[in-house]
């Protein structure tokens, strides 16, 4: 990731800007419940996969050592969140199932019964993404 | 607060740009349009070309690159679909981009390190 970053320096102008941005495992990620106004309440909490973990604190090493080495200087960060929209309970358990960056069960607040109730109802995971700007050194 | 959505399963086929936030709404978190105005701009890691597509109408320039070979070939349909002129998709890896020194204004790294 360094490699790719010392490349990303190159092809910049000087004071040009580089845009990181990726999900934020710092903080959790929720499963939420569609509610029937349209709006989504949080019933769930779901991990990031150890793997995703050290992926993520190799991201941040490699942009640390970037800024430490002179190549780049941070403009500012921040975090947005993004809410991916499921049609049902099990696509949204598919989804879990598939995909890496979360681990595949989710840690529920509300009883197995509630939730089958609800299992043919909209579902949505609500996530964060960081980003951060810096300019080219 | 939930700044963007996106809708997988039957609502709309899975693959990942939809799993991210649309490229208007991300382009607002970073500030808005006049990040790429008018510039030459590079997204690394592009996938099908949701944010290189994104930045399109207002970047002078604008070009994609990811390894994937099939994400590349759905972009550059999808570019030809919105006739977006000004962007070009390259096949090619982050570590070596096949650019001049300096050529860029603004590199996106989307979901990419």
């Amino acid at each position: 990731m360094v490699d790719a970053l010392r490349e990303v320096r190159r092809i910049l102008r000087p004071r040009g800007i580089l845009v990181d941005a990726r999900p934020d495992s710092r903080v959790v990620a929720y499963a939420e419940h569609g509610t029937a106004t349209g709006t989504y309440r949080q019933v769930g909490v779901i991990a990031t996969s150890h793997e995703e973990l050290v992926n993520d604190r190799s991201s941040d090493d490699a942009v640390a050592t970037a800024v430490t080495s002179g190549w780049f200087r941070s403009r500012g960060a921040g975090r947005f969140w993004h809410r991916v929209l499921f049609e049902d309970r099990p696509m949204l358990q598919r989804y879990l199932d598939d995909h890496a960056r979360f681990v595949h069960r989710v840690r529920w607040m509300v009883d197995p019964a509630t939730r089958r109730r609800w299992d043919d109802d909209p579902w949505a995971i609500r996530r964060a993404v960081r980003h951060e700007q810096f300019e080219r050194l | 607060m939930v700044t963007s959505t996106s809708a997988v399963g039957r609502l709309l086929p899975a693959i990942s740009s939809l799993l991210r936030p649309p490229p208007a709404g991300e382009l607002r978190e970073y500030g808005g349009v006049a990040l790429v105005r008018r510039k030459r701009v590079i997204d690394v890691g592009c996938g099908d070309g949701r944010m290189a597509l994104g930045c399109a109408p207002y970047a002078s320039e604008v070009v994609g690159v990811d390894p994937d070979p099939s994400a590349i070939r759905l972009a550059r349909a999808k570019a030809r679909q919105l006739g977006a002129a000004n962007v070009k998709f390259k096949v090619g890896v982050a570590q070596e981009l096949p650019f001049a020194d300096g050529y860029f204004d603004v590199v996106i790294l989307s979901w990419t390190l």
